[in-house]
């Protein structure tokens, strides 16, 4: 019996951290899979989303509402960085890290200036469940939910709808996308809106789970590079694989060692795959042409 | 003396009298500095020497060499902590601090070996470099964030975790009669400006060279260097010990100058502050990048004294603009400038 | 002897078959060139036997020696030396600079200024030598990369498209030029679309297909064939 317990112990683990992993990276993959911008200002997307939901929530909204005024409060703060920052870089990729990163430390300490070292936050609902000796959090099987909801309509929305194509189209070879009639700044803007927005959905969800400071992008955003880096640069053959792999690899490390090695853990993972699979897992599944 | 030909070409700003006379000028001031000061602050001062040669290395390794490390600060910590335990083990007698210093220096640049035998002999660049090398000084902060307890030592050293390493002793020279302690005083002062004359010489002298062709020939074109014969992977992997071992150098300076090293000085913050010294200077020349990392040190520092808060957020705009307006560097835009005006009065100066 | 051999070489792409089991033979002082329509595995081949590609299964001798796993600085060293299609030049650097970097280990230090303004003459680029090589017209570019290439002191010369984009005088000066290089002893290997450059310098020409060999002979020979009329045309449906 005090094995299935365990298992379980894992396997909520394990879900755990690919909750995670999928949510804070999902936005990334989209961004640099898609545009090949990297963008290291990803987890203030992110806080921008849990600062507002969280504000939302104490305003009164009901979570569910909260949370995706978080995500679009920072999918407009993205179009607006794409198209004041991002956009004369496209030719310039490394630019685009370290310009990024600029943006990364104006905004993490702007936030500080303006709105102080904490902000007060929301607590988790839902409460726990047991299953043997160990107690859980509903919410986080929530999120787990989320996350899979949230690979799903990716999943429909680029294969699906026309946006979804015409991105892609847009993406790959802008200039006889713009001969289509394409309006490819558009695209570009909405693109990268719709990888920002994806970012300040993930820090909705988790903002009732932590304590509010401007630095929390900073928890989300080693993790979700990792994630998008080992899985490459597509979202449903690469992302969530690795997030998979790396959530079990996080999971067994912090069972074992605790927090710490988990986190270490996860970035020694990428040093590796990266030696063995330099185009992480999706691209070692389509064996992409070089 | 073909070899001191080296010293400019073209791979370095500045040559011929005006140039030489201006840096003559400026040794000359820079030596004079502590006759007019005070003691106490010419010691601080020797801070930003300290860091120079941690812009001059990735100035190197990005600005010549196209490689992006995120985690030159991982050398800067390792070679700090080397210092810290073999000074604090041997003590600082007979000379055993510069021995010491020697060590740490070695131990970067052993780290540097591997990891960039991993990462050039593994073919990995760009992004993934980045990443990588972020990632290997991410998680050497965090491993030394957590060796706070008092079994985390390295002989009479103790880790301290999260709180850093103290109490190691200065870099002493062994002299007749009784040694110099290198407190941040005026010897000290002298110390690290010859160091860095030298290094920077030494670099453009290595840049000029047919070494330095075939380094920016691999930065420009990696496959038409390739094609040319050249096994980049070697070349890359040079420049980058080369690099990682100055960053060393800065990580033993900086750890004797203030008898203290903290695993933060190995997190993200501060990995990120190098790349906007160099790339706010000029990351691809050594004048440019050294004339920058001094100026945004010292505004740096100018902030935090008066400002504390908005320091990061005018380094985080600084680097952003830099990007958009200037991304070869503003400093390395207003030397261009500068040179192009005084190239245009030759028959003035009677040559 | 023949200076280049592949034998069996194939290469897949995942489930495309690029290069499909090539027996080629280049002959020492020759002048080939390979044609043949759009995807037909050309620049494919060119990478296997520059090793910027690993073949699937197969080999490739130079001289004589089995060079299959040999990294690409190898080969070079060997006296092998590529032109790309797209000018692999160091657009940042200057002209002079650009062949002093080709130069400077396959001359001893002393006559390496006077090799490059040999070479400079050669390639009517002496006054041009101290722009940035980003600055010169696409012929000059292409002409500087031959350049470059030929400074290795090559005995098997590699040419991906040398006259693309070129002007009709331009291509002209290039075929002299190629023409010269084989006086001195230099083996040539180059992909071509423009017939007429073929038809200039060409002693022998291979045609492929779908990555196969499909023709070889004289330029007469290839173009009085039908069957490879019918290949550029789309006519052909090949098994």
């Amino acid at each position: 019996m005090t094995v299935l317990f365990s298992i379980f112990s894992f396997l909520y683990q394990t879900g755990d951290a690919f909750a995670f992993l999928v949510l804070s990276a999902c936005g990334l993959a989209i961004i640099f899979g898609m545009m090949g911008v990297i963008n290291l200002a990803h987890g203030e997307f992110i806080m921008c989303g849990a600062y507002v939901c969280a504000a939302a929530a104490r305003a009164g909204l009901p979570l569910p509402i909260a949370i995706l005024a978080g995500a679009l409060a920072a999918g407009f703060a993205g179009m607006v960085i794409e198209r004041i920052i991002i956009r004369p870089l496209y030719d310039r990729p490394l630019d685009t890290i370290v310009a990024t990163w600029g943006v990364s430390m104006v905004v993490t300490q702007g936030t500080l200036i303006l709105l102080g070292s904490t902000m007060p936050g929301t607590g988790t609902p839902f409460g726990s469940f047991t299953v043997g000796p160990y107690s859980y959090s509903v919410y986080r099987v929530v999120l787990m939910v989320a996350a899979l909801g949230t690979l799903g309509l990716l999943w429909v929305g680029f294969t699906k709808t026309r946006f979804g194509v015409l991105a892609r189209a847009t993406i790959q070879v802008p200039h006889i996308a713009q001969a289509l009639g394409v309006n490819t700044g558009l695209v570009y803007s909405l693109t990268f809106g719709l990888g920002a927005a994806l970012a300040g959905l993930a820090g909705g969800l988790y903002a009732p789970t932590m304590t509010l400071v401007p630095t929390m992008g900073s928890a989300f955003v080693v993790e979700a590079f990792v994630t998008v880096v080992v899985g490459g640069a597509d979202i449903f053959l690469g992302t969530a694989p690795a997030a998979l792999v790396l959530g079990a690899v996080k999971a067994s490390l912090t069972s074992w060692q605790g927090q710490l090695a988990g986190q270490i853990g996860l970035l020694v993972a990428v040093i590796i795959v990266i030696r063995i699979l330099p185009r992480g897992i999706s691209g070692w599944i389509l064996r992409e042409r070089t | 003396m073909k070899t001191l030909g080296l010293l400019q070409g073209p791979q370095t700003l500045g040559k011929g009298k005006p140039f030489w006379s201006a840096f003559t000028l400026v040794v000359a001031l820079a030596c004079a500095y502590p006759l007019f000061a005070d003691g106490y602050d010419v010691g601080n001062n020797v801070y930003f020497f300290n860091w120079a040669f941690m812009a001059l290395g990735l100035s190197l390794i990005w600005g010549y060499g196209g490689t992006l490390s995120f985690g030159q600060t991982a050398f800067f910590g390792v070679a700090g902590y080397t210092y810290g335990v073999i000074s604090i083990n041997f003590g600082d007698a007979y000379g055993l601090t510069i021995f010491a210093l020697v060590a740490s220096v070695a131990a970067a640049a052993l780290l540097a070996a591997a990891l960039g035998y991993f990462l050039f002999f593994g073919r990995i660049s760009g992004v993934f470099l980045g990443i990588v090398t972020l990632s290997v000084t991410l998680v050497l902060e965090r491993f030394m964030a957590q060796t706070a307890g008092p079994e985390w030592r390295v002989g009479a050293a103790r880790l301290n975790g999260y709180n850093g390493m103290g109490g190691m002793p200065s870099l002493t020279i062994p002299w007749f009669g009784s040694d110099i302690v290198l407190f941040p005083d005026v010897q000290l002062y002298y110390f690290t400006l010859a160091l860095l004359i030298a290094c920077y010489l030494g670099l453009r002298i290595l840049v000029n060279s047919r070494f330095g062709n075939v380094l920016v020939a691999i930065r420009e074109n990696p496959q038409r260097a390739e094609m040319l014969g050249y096994d980049i992977r070697v070349y890359q992997l040079v420049t980058f010990i080369i690099g990682s071992a100055l960053a060393g150098l800065s990580g033993v300076l900086y750890t004797s100058w203030g008898n203290y090293i903290t695993p933060a000085s190995m997190g993200m913050t501060a990995a990120a502050l190098p790349i906007v010294w160099v790339a706010v200077g000029g990351r691809s020349d050594l004048t440019t990048t050294l004339i920058g990392a001094m100026l945004v040190l010292a505004g740096f520092q100018a902030l935090t004294i008066h400002g504390s808060q908005y320091a990061l957020v005018v380094m985080g705009a600084l680097l952003v603009l830099t990007v958009l307006i200037a991304p070869r560097g503003l400093v390395f835009g207003l030397g261009t400038l500068v040179a192009a005006l005084v190239n245009r009065k030759p028959k003035r100066q009677g040559e | 002897m023949a200076i280049l051999e592949t034998r069996a070489l194939n290469k897949w792409f995942g489930g495309l078959h690029v290069t499909g089991g090539v027996d080629f033979a280049l002959q020492r002082g020759e002048i080939h060139c390979l044609i043949g329509p759009n995807g037909a595995g050309k620049s494919t081949l060119f990478r296997l036997i520059l090793g910027e590609h690993l073949p699937t299964s197969g080999q490739i001798l130079y001289e004589g020696n089995d060079i299959t796993k040999a990294k690409s600085f190898e080969r070079i060293r060997r006296g092998i030396s590529v032109k790309f299609q797209v000018p692999g030049i160091f657009k940042a650097l200057s002209v002079r600079q650009n062949l002093q970097i080709a130069l400077q280990h396959h001359c001893p230090p002393a006559e390496l200024d006077g090799e490059i303004d040999r070479l400079l003459e050669f390639l009517k680029l002496t006054e041009a030598r101290h722009q940035l090589a980003g600055n010169l017209s696409h012929g000059q570019k292409q002409w500087l990369e031959i350049g470059m290439a030929v400074g290795l002191k090559p005995r098997l010369l590699l040419l991906d498209e040398p006259t693309a984009g070129m002007t009709p005088d331009e291509t002209a000066a290039t075929g002299e030029m190629v023409q010269a290089l084989n006086r001195d002893g230099v083996t040539v290997l180059a992909v071509e679309h423009d017939m007429a450059f073929v038809r200039q310098i060409a002693h022998k020409v291979t045609v492929l297909h779908f990555g196969k060999i499909f023709a070889q002979g004289t330029i007469n020979e290839i173009v009085a064939d039908e069957r490879v009329a019918a290949i550029y045309l789309g006519d052909a449906t090949h098994a």
